[in-house]
C-alpha cells in the first residue's frame, strides 16, 4: 500500500511523457514542414523571377523589409531598446548565432560568385551576329567533323557579311592537346589539357571574333612557322595565346625557366612552349579576358593539324550582316522553315550567343548543387536562430507577461521578437557578404559544356561577386532570420499575461 | 548507468530544443556525407594501386585520342616483341560511339554515349563490374552472352534506358554524332547494375567495325574516321615494375609513329582529366566541408550554451548534493555528445542506404563520372562528425559550469 502511491505516480506520469514527446515531435515536424514549404516557395520565386542580372534588386528589397519592420516598431511604440539590450547582454549567444549566418552567407556568396563568373563568361563570349556551323548532330566542337568541300558553299550563302568581296568567316579546327607539365607537384596532374584552335586565316578569324592583340604582338604568318635560331632544329610553330592561358602556362614552366623568364607571371611574345620534338613560339597575346577564348591557343591549321593528327575542320563561324540575319541563317541551316532551308548538306548551326548559352549547362548543374547546399546550411542556420530565440523567450516569459499587462498587443510582441532575430540575420548576412566579396576577382578554372555526357571546354575565368550575388546572399540570410524567428515569436505572442507573470 | 539516465532525462526535458539541434546535425551531416563521398571516390580513382595496375594507352598529344584500329592487337599485347617482354594480364579496347536515338532531336532524352568493346571484358576489366556480387554478376553475364550471340545486342544503363523510354528487348536505331552518317540498329539485351554505369551503353566492337566496313562498301570510300576508331586501350599488369617495363616497350615500339601513343596509369589519366575541375573540388574540400562542420559546431555550441545557462540553479543543486565539478562537466559533454553521435550516425547511415539502395548514387556529373556511390566510410562518418563537433561545441559551455558558485546562484534566488 505504501509502494502503491509512487507506482500510481509513475503510471500517471508515463502517458504525460508520451504525450509530451509526441507533441515535441509534432512541433519539430511542423517546423520542418514550414521550412520545406518556405524553401519551396523561395526556390520557385527565385527560379521564376530572379536572375543574376536582376538579383541586385534584392538588396533594396531586404533593407526595405527591415526598414518596414523598424517603422512598425517605431509607430507601434515597441521598446526596441529592450531587444537591443537583450542581444548585447547575451552577446555570446548573439555572436554564435551570427557566426552561423556569416558562414552560410559567406559560402553561398562565394559559390554563387563562382557560378556567376562561369555564366558571365558564357554570356560575354560570342557575337550575336555570328553563326557557328558544326557537323550534323554535333552540339560541341570537339565531336564535330565538317567536310571541307561543303564549307565554301555554306560561307557563300546570302546574309553572310562580305569584305573585299569575300565572305567574312572563320574556318577552325578545335582540338585538345595533352601537354606535359615541366615539374608537376607530387600528387597533382602531370599534364595540362590545352585547347588549341587551328585556323585557316588568323586575320579573318580575329575579325569574326572581334579580338585584337596586346601591343607588341602579331598574328602568325601565312606559313604558320618560323625558322629556329639553330638551323639544325625544325621550324618553330607560331601561336597566339589568350591572356588566361598565357598566365597558366607561365606557371607550368620549370623553376629554372621561370627564374630566367622576362615575365615569370605570364608568357610573353617570343617565349616558347616545348611540344615533343617541336617548339611553339608565342607571336602574340590576344585581348580575350572574360571570354572562353581566354583559355585557347590559336595556330595555323595546316601546321598544327597534321602535327596533332587532326586534318579536318570542326567549326565554321560566319559573320552575318546583323543579329537578325544571323538568326535567319541559323533557321536556314537548321531547316526550321520547310520552304527555305539549306539542302546541300545537313549541318547544325547556332547563333554564337545561343551556342554559348547552351554551353552553360554546367553552371545549371552547379547552381542546383549550390541550392541544395544553401538549403541544408540554411536549415542549420535556422535551427541555430530558433534555438536562440526560443531560449531568449523562455528566459523572458515574465517580461512578456509584463508587456502584455502594460497594454502591448500580441502582434507587437511578435514584431518585437521577429525584429530581434532579423537584426542578428542582418548583422551576420552583411559580414557574410563582405567575406564572400573577398572572393571577387579570383582566377579559377572549370569546365563549361552542354551537359549531355562527358566533354566540355576547360576555361579560365574570374569569380564575380557582384550586387546580384550579394543580394541573393543577404536575402537568404534575412529569410533564415525570418523563418528562424517567426515560430518562437509566434509562441511568445500566445502567452497569457497572468500565466506568464506566474512563470 | 544512473549517470546515463540523467543525461537522457536532461535531453528529454527540452525535447523541442534537442530535436531542433538533432535536425540541424542530421541535415548538415547529410551534406558532408555527400561531399566526402564524391571527394573520396575521386581520391580513390586518382590514387595509385600497389597491385593489379591498370594502364591507359592513348594518343600522345590529342584529346579525344583517336588511334587506328590496327594498333589494337599490338597494344593489347603490351607491344611485347621478345619472350622476356612483359605481357598484360588482361586488356580491353574502347571505341566511343556518341549518338542519338532521334536524328533531329538531340538532347538528354535521346543521347547515347557508348563504349564499343569486347563484351566479355565487361566482367574482367571494367571498374566495379569486375567485383560484382553473384546475383548482379549472373544477370550481367547473361546479357554479355546475349551480346556475343547477337553482335547487334547492346547493354544500356538503367537511367539511360529510362531516359530514352525503352526497355530490355526493344530495338533502337542509334544515329552517330561523332561517326557522321553511321546508323547502328541495336537490340537492348540487358542493363548494367545500378550505380556507376547508369548513363552508359556498351556496344559490341565487332558491330561498329562491321558497320564501318559496310559504310565503305556502300559509299565507295572509307568513313572519314575509319582510321581513327580506337580511342583507348586498357592493360592490366601485376606490379608497378611490370608497368614501367611495359611503358618502355610501348614508348620504344616502332609500330606507333603516326600518331604516337603514350601510356599512363589509370589514376594518372583520371587525375589529368580532372585537372580542369581542380578549383571546384578545392571549394568542396577546403571551403564547403569545413564551413558546414563549423556551422554544425556553432549550432551545437549555441544549444548547449543556452542549456547550461538555463540550468545554473540545477547545477548549483547538483553541487550541493555532492556532484564534483568534473562530473557536471561530463554531464554537459555527455548530453552534447550523445545527441551529436546519435543524430550524426542516423543521418549518415540513412544517407548511405537511401542514396545507394533507393536512388542508386549521387547524381553529379564530373568529367566522365555521372553518379557517385556513398562510400562505406559513411557508416561511421556521421558518428565521428557528431562526436567531434559536439565535443568541440560543448567543451567551453561545459567548462563554464566550473565557475558556477552555489552561494552566488542561491543568493540571487533568495
Amino acid at each position: 500500500m505504501v509502494d502503491a502511491v509512487p507506482q500510481q505516480r509513475v503510471q500517471s506520469q508515463l502517458p504525460n511523457r508520451i504525450v509530451d514527446g509526441i507533441l515535441a515531435i509534432m512541433k519539430v515536424l511542423g517546423i520542418m514542414l514550414l521550412f520545406i514549404l518556405v524553401t519551396a516557395l523561395v526556390i520557385t520565386f527565385f527560379l521564376y523571377f530572379v536572375t543574376l542580372d536582376n538579383a541586385w534588386l534584392l538588396i533594396p528589397a531586404s533593407f526595405s523589409f527591415f526598414g518596414l519592420m523598424l517603422l512598425i516598431v517605431y509607430f507601434a511604440k515597441i521598446p526596441i531598446g529592450y531587444n537591443l539590450r537583450n542581444l548585447t547582454v547575451r552577446y555570446r549567444t548573439t555572436l554564435l548565432t551570427s557566426v552561423a549566418f556569416i558562414l552560410v552567407t559567406g559560402v553561398l556568396t562565394g559559390l554563387m560568385g563562382f557560378i556567376n563568373g562561369l555564366k558571365r563568361l558564357a554570356q560575354a563570349t560570342g557575337n550575336p551576329a555570328n553563326v557557328i556551323v558544326l557537323s550534323q548532330g554535333s552540339t560541341e566542337e570537339a565531336v564535330s567533323n565538317l567536310a571541307f568541300e561543303s564549307m565554301g558553299d555554306i560561307a557563300q550563302q546570302e546574309g553572310v557579311e562580305r569584305r573585299n568581296d569575300e565572305p567574312l568567316c572563320s574556318r577552325e579546327s578545335y582540338l585538345v592537346l595533352s601537354l606535359p607539365i615541366a615539374e608537376p607537384v607530387p600528387g597533382s596532374p602531370t599534364r595540362r589539357l590545352l585547347q588549341v584552335r587551328g585556323l585557316f586565316d588568323p586575320v579573318a578569324s580575329a575579325q569574326v571574333h572581334d579580338f585584337d592583340l596586346l601591343p607588341g604582338g602579331e598574328w602568325f604568318s601565312a606559313a604558320g612557322v618560323r625558322p629556329d635560331a639553330d638551323p639544325n632544329k625544325p621550324p618553330l610553330v607560331e601561336v597566339v595565346l589568350g591572356q588566361g592561358i598565357a598566365r597558366q602556362l607561365a606557371g607550368d614552366r620549370s623553376a629554372a625557366a621561370r627564374a630566367q623568364a622576362r615575365n615569370p607571371e605570364q608568357l610573353e611574345v617570343g617565349d616558347t612552349i616545348p611540344l615533343d620534338t617541336r617548339e611553339l613560339v608565342v607571336t602574340g597575346i590576344m585581348k580575350t579576358e572574360g571570354t572562353t577564348f581566354d583559355s585557347e591557343v590559336w595556330s595555323k591549321q595546316s601546321v598544327i593539324g597534321p602535327l596533332l593528327g587532326k586534318s579536318n575542320y570542326t567549326t565554321l563561324v560566319l559573320r552575318a550582316t546583323d543579329a537578325q540575319q544571323a538568326q535567319k541563317l541559323e533557321d536556314f541551316f537548321m531547316g526550321k522553315d520547310k520552304d527555305f532551308k539549306y539542302e546541300k548538306t545537313q549541318v547544325n548551326a547556332f547563333t554564337e550567343t545561343n551556342y554559348y548559352k547552351s554551353q552553360s549547362q554546367t553552371s545549371v548543374q552547379l547552381l542546383i548543387g549550390t541550392i541544395l547546399v544553401a538549403t541544408v546550411m540554411g536549415f542549420g542556420g535556422v535551427m541555430g536562430v530558433m534555438n536562440t530565440m526560443f531560449a531568449a523567450i523562455s528566459q523572458r516569459v515574465k517580461d512578456i507577461g509584463m508587456l502584455r499587462l502594460l497594454g502591448f498587443s500580441r502582434w507587437r510582441i511578435l514584431v518585437s521578437f521577429l525584429t530581434e532575430s532579423l537584426l542578428i540575420a542582418l548583422l551576420g548576412g552583411l559580414i557574410g557578404c563582405v567575406l564572400g566579396y573577398m572572393c571577387n576577382g579570383l582566377q579559377a578554372t572549370s569546365i563549361i559544356g552542354g551537359g549531355a555526357g562527358p566533354g566540355g571546354k576547360a576555361v579560365v575565368f574570374r569569380v564575380v561577386v557582384d550586387w546580384g550575388v550579394l543580394g541573393i546572399g543577404l536575402t537568404l540570410s534575412m529569410l533564415m532570420g525570418f523563418v528562424g524567428g517567426l515560430i518562437p515569436a509566434l509562441s511568445a505572442m500566445r502567452f497569457k499575461p497572468l500565466e506568464a507573470l506566474r512563470g | 548507468m544512473k549517470f546515463m539516465m540523467l543525461i537522457f532525462k536532461n535531453l528529454r526535458r527540452n525535447l523541442v530544443r534537442s530535436m531542433l539541434t538533432s535536425a540541424g546535425v542530421m541535415v548538415l551531416v547529410f551534406v558532408i556525407t555527400l561531399i566526402w563521398s564524391i571527394l573520396g571516390f575521386l581520391d580513390m580513382a586518382t590514387s595509385e594501386k600497389s597491385a593489379n595496375f591498370k594502364g591507359i594507352v592513348t594518343e600522345k598529344w590529342s584529346i579525344p585520342s583517336q588511334l587506328p584500329f590496327s594498333y589494337a592487337n599490338t597494344l593489347e599485347n603490351g607491344a611485347a616483341r621478345e619472350e622476356s617482354d612483359v605481357k598484360p594480364m588482361d586488356s580491353m579496347t574502347w571505341q566511343f560511339f556518341i549518338g542519338s536515338v532521334d536524328k533531329t532531336n538531340i538532347g538528354f532524352s535521346t543521347f547515347i554515349f557508348a563504349f564499343c568493346m569486347e563484351p566479355k571484358k565487361l566482367l574482367t576489366m571494367m571498374d566495379e563490374l569486375d567485383s560484382l556480387q553473384p546475383g548482379p554478376k549472373a544477370e550481367l553475364d547473361k546479357a554479355i552472352k546475349a551480346m556475343e550471340a547477337n553482335r547487334q545486342g547492346i547493354i544500356v544503363g538503367q537511367k539511360r534506358l529510362a531516359a530514352i523510354e525503352k526497355k530490355v528487348g526493344d530495338r533502337i536505331k542509334v544515329f552517330g554524332i561523332n561517326y557522321r552518317d553511321l546508323e547502328l540498329e541495336c537490340e537492348i539485351v540487358g542493363t548494367f547494375p545500378p550505380g556507376r554505369y547508369d548513363n552508359n551503353t556498351c556496344i559490341n566492337r565487332d558491330y561498329l567495325n562491321a558497320s564501318l566496313d559496310a559504310y565503305k562498301a556502300s559509299k565507295g570510300k572509307p568513313h572519314p574516321l575509319a582510321e581513327k576508331t580506337l580511342n583507348l586501350v586498357w592493360v592490366k599488369v601485376p606490379t608497378k615494375d611490370s608497368f614501367t617495363k611495359m611503358s618502355g616497350q610501348i614508348d620504344n615500339s616502332p609500330m606507333f609513329a603516326a600518331p604516337p601513343v603514350k601510356i599512363e596509369t589509370a589514376s594518372s589519366g583520371v587525375s589529368n582529366f580532372l585537372a580542369a575541375y581542380k578549383d571546384l573540388l578545392m571549394i568542396l574540400r577546403y571551403l564547403l566541408a569545413p564551413a558546414i562542420i563549423i556551422t554544425l559546431t556553432v549550432v551545437i555550441s549555441n544549444a548547449i550554451s543556452i542549456s547550461v545557462r538555463e540550468r545554473r540553479k540545477e547545477m548549483a543543486v547538483l553541487k550541493v548534493i555532492g556532484f564534483q565539478p568534473n562530473q557536471i562537466i561530463f554531464l554537459v559533454l555527455g548530453e552534447a555528445i550523445l545527441l551529436g553521435v546519435v543524430a550524426g550516425a542516423i543521418s549518415s547511415i540513412g544517407t548511405y542506404y537511401f542514396v545507394n539502395r533507393v536512388i542508386g548514387g549521387i547524381p553529379f556529373q564530373i568529367a566522365f563520372f555521372s553518379s557517385f556511390p556513398v562510400l562505406d566510410g559513411a557508416l561511421w562518418w556521421g558518428a565521428a562528425i557528431g562526436f567531434i563537433t559536439s565535443f568541440a561545441g560543448s567543451i567551453l559551455p561545459a567548462l563554464s559550469t566550473r565557475s558556477i558558485k552555489v552561494v552566488d546562484v542561491f543568493s540571487k534566488v533568495a
